[in-house]
């Protein structure tokens, strides 16, 4: 019974919205309508899981005193912290925009301090650390092994060099051939890619809808 | 020699392409949309400033010589809707020519009530037809009888009116879609397919499939953690669970975690989104019982870390630098975190399996992980650690599938290439039959 | 160990050093080298050099601080532009950390401090303009500056809140938000952040849902843009242009060459081109940020380049090539 009523639903569900799309009348229009209602809502209850998950594992560290159990203080403080502040300061859930908008600065609101603060600076940091291991990464991996692996590292060369103005400086045809290898050769590639995922991606969701592969629904299979 | 065919054709490639640079300027700019751009510039021409619920005899004034009323009001039923629009047609009269003649404003009411509304304006240069319904303040309702009124507008502020006309039709929602014949065709030829090979291994037909080493290697993988004493860290992707990547990616983890509690071997799985956090614990624990060792399933094994892309990397690579994982496990959908992910486990020495159906990340995973799933074997995984029937022939409907698209792609190159020497348009045909026009 | 299996295991400390040189020192010795606007952002450029203040677009900040360096100079760039062509600008985000984005990049262009700026000016301050009736954009300029505004010297043009630019934000879901706009706007966003009904404000007044807006430039860091071509593009043919990290770009020449999108801003690359594009027009007398950026950009790839080679060398010289594998790891 577990099982089945969750199967039952997807089967049904699935197959409902695979003739949906093909039906523009308005009582089809109006189930669509309900789903589009529905699913945000169904999304915000599983949040409440996830912080109940997170909160569960951290509270657990401390009591335990595991290793680094202090760092999950870190972590549960703001976790109730931002949501308290965007209760008593209502304001402050406005992102800052109002606040520092054409020049007329007032208040920093809380979320906006943290935001700007914090949140905007390790983001970025994160993000910045691609470069530095993009280089490391090449340095190891970028070898002229083959006759493929040197036609790749040929490509990737006139490709980096045509993306900057110093490489058209070094010659003018990089940016046209580095654009000319993105515009058709990485097409193909990325196409037959695409193309491929695309099918894997109907199978799977077939197997989902006529309950062939079950372990979403949480075991393996059986 | 023949193992450098290939590499000799790209090179080729790239000489042409470098020749071709060299000759000439990019492409024609390949402008998409140039064509656009007049339309969504003209369609917006419809000037809705004189939006008000205006009587138009009210606002009509002296009516000077050689101001003409519209006429010839058609009103037919908007295709393919959900019976919430109306198409209205008339006629410009006689002086569109005329300097002072501005544009055309259209009323409409329910039968049988008094009051008109201005349900929109036309600029001069124009069509004279206007979609009534678009307009979210002024919506047509399904099987509501309507009047309309069309009044020419002059830059008097005249409105000359025409006749007041009864619809010729009601609005009405459609049962099929027209525009969609082509996606229908598409869907019984490709879904009819995939459930003939489903049958077909069903019946016991004998099928191949090609080894895939990433996932042979797994079961490596998870007895190298447990040689090591080592945890296994299990990156479900950062997508939802509306992602197939991720459904595979769980299906995949069920067999993980089944190896994993035979073995006795912690299990990490951080999870990003809440929903694939609950289905990914779920399937840890039936897995759990499923090998025999429920009491051995440690509900913080599985855990949400966050919704934000990269704290919920930093958290990541925090677990990889302090736990030191034997084997890292990431598959899924994963976009520019990847490299951040993997060049860590990288670093800790970990042994790294990934997957993906992210193309641009796979070049990522390719350079810094031991084993890489690319594309569809992601999905193919769990058809190949399984090996029940049903799956197997999911994976030969795919490949019938694409069979089905590489004869099209290569009488397109047929077509193409006749079009060029014969100077025909042969092409455009083959064009016309599988794409598909904007479908609203 | 000979030397150059010493140099294939370098430390990859030295590395991030090196590319951490080549990424500071040239903000400090700038270059400033030419660079040449391509066909794809060429396209983005011309289809709203084609829009005035008659039309409204829509600038999506669809990402998380992580890109900003990338997605922030496009929208930038982008809303300068909609900006100094008087165009009605509706602002959204994909993703909760967008909305802030999209504050900033507001900010930017409104800043006294900052060249270029615009005046910018509050809904509640021109609504006695508003109960006069005038709803058209050179109307309500005249009658403001009747009012006795003027335009501060170094300022571009004024920007009206309400007429100008609408900052709606970000709901979740947004590929359903994108669907719900469609039909209307409004249904989906009642109010601007500010808490201002989108009814009472004109540019929403003639422009009221999907279908009659001419262009979508979502700047992403994920997969908004997908949500874009699938439920703007192609159901209810709204133009659309992307703005997308230089890792992304490959992934989306596909629609370029489809027709699907009217053009592409790949990375900080394609960021600067835009910022040329408007620099040479007139629009700007300083580039941006990307222009500036693309000197590290050089630099670094050109180090990353020199890296790859040198590893090759130290390859092919130590005779690894022949060995199945090296001593140390990788």
């Amino acid at each position: 019974m577990k099982r089945s009523i969750p199967l039952a639903i997807v089967m049904v569900g699935g197959i409902l919205f695979i003739i949906q799309y093909f039906i523009p009348h308005q009582h089809s229009q109006t189930l669509f309508d309900y789903y589009t209602e529905w699913a945000p809502i169904v999304g915000a209850f599983a949040l409440v899981l996830g912080v109940g998950s997170l909160s569960r594992l951290h509270s657990h560290k401390i009591k335990r005193k595991a290793k680094n159990w202090q760092y999950s203080y870190a972590v549960l403080i703001p976790l109730f912290l931002v949501p308290f502040f965007a209760l008593i300061m209502p304001e402050s859930l406005g992102g800052g925009m109002l606040e520092t908008m054409g020049g007329a600065r007032t208040t920093q609101g809380v979320f906006d301090f943290t935001y700007m603060n914090i949140q905007v600076p390790i983001q970025a940091t994160m993000f910045s650390l691609l470069a530095f291991y993009i280089a490391s990464a090449a340095f190891r991996a970028f070898r002229a092994k083959s006759a493929l692996a040197t036609v790749l590292l040929l490509a990737a060369i006139i490709v980096m060099l045509g993306q900057v103005p110093i490489g058209e400086l070094l010659g003018k045809w990089f940016p046209k051939v580095g654009l000319w290898i993105l515009r058709y050769p990485n097409l193909g590639a990325k196409r037959a890619i695409a193309l491929g995922v695309g099918f894997g991606m109907l199978a799977t969701q077939l197997k989902i809808i006529f309950g062939v592969e079950r372990n979403w629904l949480g075991g393996a299979g059986e | 020699m023949l193992r450098k065919v290939p590499a000799m054709l790209l090179a080729l490639l790239l000489a042409a392409g470098l020749a071709w640079a060299q000759a000439e300027d990019p492409p024609p700019a390949e402008s998409p949309g140039a064509g656009e751009t007049v339309e969504a510039v003209e369609e917006d021409m419809v000037m809705e400033e004189v939006e008000s619920n205006t009587e138009p005899s009210a606002i009509s004034a002296t009516i000077g010589d050689g101001m003409i009323s519209p006429g010839g009001i058609v009103v037919s039923d908007w295709p393919n809707d959900a019976g919430d629009a109306l198409l209205v047609t008339f006629e410009p009269g006689s002086e569109t020519g005329s300097e002072n003649h501005t544009g055309y404003a259209i009323y409409r009411r329910t039968l049988g009530e008094e009051e008109l509304v201005l349900v929109g304006t036309l600029d001069i240069d124009e069509e004279t037809e206007f979609v009534d319904g678009y307009d979210p303040d002024f919506i047509v309702e399904p099987g509501v009888q309507y009047e309309y009124q069309v009044a020419a507008v002059y830059l008097s502020g005249a409105e000359v009116l025409s006749d007041m006309v009864m619809a010729q039709k009601v609005a009405g929602g459609q049962i099929f879609h027209t525009g969609k014949v082509r996606v229908l065709v598409g869907c019984v030829l490709f879904l009819g397919l995939i459930l003939f090979y489903f049958h077909a291994a069903q019946r016991g037909v004998e099928m191949y499939l090609r080894p895939i080493a990433g996932i042979e290697a797994i079961d490596e993988a998870i007895g190298r953690a447990t040689e090591m004493g080592k945890p296994i860290l299990y990156v479900p992707g950062l997508s939802y669970i509306s992602d197939v990547a991720t459904i595979a990616s769980i299906t995949i983890l069920g067999r993980v975690a089944k190896k994993v509690a035979e073995y006795g071997t912690p299990l990490l799985v951080p999870n990003r989104d809440p929903i694939v956090y609950t289905i990914a614990e779920e399937t840890v624990k039936q897995a759990y019982m499923e090998a025999g060792r429920p009491d051995a399933f440690d509900k913080d094994s599985v855990f949400f870390l966050t919704q934000s892309q990269f704290a919920f990397v930093a958290g990541v690579n925090g677990i990889m630098m302090r736990e030191k994982p034997a084997t890292n496990f990431y598959l899924g959908m994963f976009w520019a975190e990847s490299l951040i992910l993997a060049e860590t486990g990288s670093l800790s020495g970990a042994i790294q399996i990934a997957g993906t159906d992210a193309v641009t990340q796979l070049p990522f995973f390719i350079t810094t992980c031991d084993y890489t799933l690319i594309g569809e074997e992601l999905y193919a995984a769990s058809a190949y650690l399984g090996r029940e029937p049903k799956q197997l022939g999911s994976i030969k409907g795919q490949d019938a599938c694409k069979g089905i698209i590489m004869a099209v792609i290569t009488l397109g190159i047929i077509l193409s290439l006749t079009d060029i020497i014969a100077g025909t348009d042969t092409l455009g045909w083959l064009r016309n039959l599988v794409t598909m026009p904007v479908v609203d | 160990m000979n030397i150059w299996e010493k140099m294939l295991n370098v430390d990859r400390r030295w590395i991030f050093l090196l590319i951490g040189i080549a990424c500071i020192v040239p903000f400090f010795i700038p270059l400033g080298l030419p660079i040449l606007p391509s066909a794809e952002v060429i396209g983005i450029y011309d289809h709203i050099e084609g829009l005035g203040p008659d039309n409204a677009i829509f600038v999506g900040f669809d990402f998380d601080p992580g890109t900003a360096a990338e997605n922030m100079p496009m929208g930038v760039a982008v809303l300068r532009h909609a900006f100094a062509r008087n165009i009605p600008v509706f602002v959204t985000a994909y993703t909760p950390l967008g909305q802030g984005m999209a504050a900033m990049a507001v900010e930017e262009l409104t800043n006294e401090s900052s060249a270029d700026y615009f005046e910018y000016v509050n809904w509640e301050d021109w609504a006695a303009i508003r109960e006069q009736g005038i709803t058209d954009r050179a109307g309500i300029e005249e009658a403001w500056t009747a009012e006795g505004n003027s335009l501060p010297e170094n300022a571009r043009g004024w920007i009206f809140e309400g007429r100008d630019i609408a900052l709606l934000g970000y709901l979740p879901y947004f590929h359903l938000v994108i669907l719900g706009m469609s039909s209307s706007i409004a249904s989906q966003f009642p109010t601007d952040i500010g808490g201002t009904p989108l009814e009472e404000m004109p540019m929403y007044q003639e422009h009221k849902s999907l279908r009659e807006i001419d262009l979508a430039v979502t700047n992403a860091g994920s997969s908004a843009c997908v949500a874009w071509i699938t439920y703007g593009r192609e159901k209810i043919g709204l133009p659309v242009a992307f703005g997308v990290t230089a890792v992304m770009a490959t992934d989306y020449y596909i629609y370029i060459q489809s027709g699907q999108t009217v053009g592409q801003m790949g990375g900080l690359r394609g960021a600067a081109e835009y910022e040329v594009l408007l620099h040479d027009n007139g629009y700007s007398k300083e580039y941006g940020k990307a222009f500036v950026g693309m000197d590290v950009q050089n630099i670094a790839h050109l180090l990353i380049i020199f890296l790859v080679v040198i590893g090759n060398i130290a390859f092919f010289a130590g005779g690894f090539n022949k060995k199945t594998k090296l001593k140390g790891r990788r």
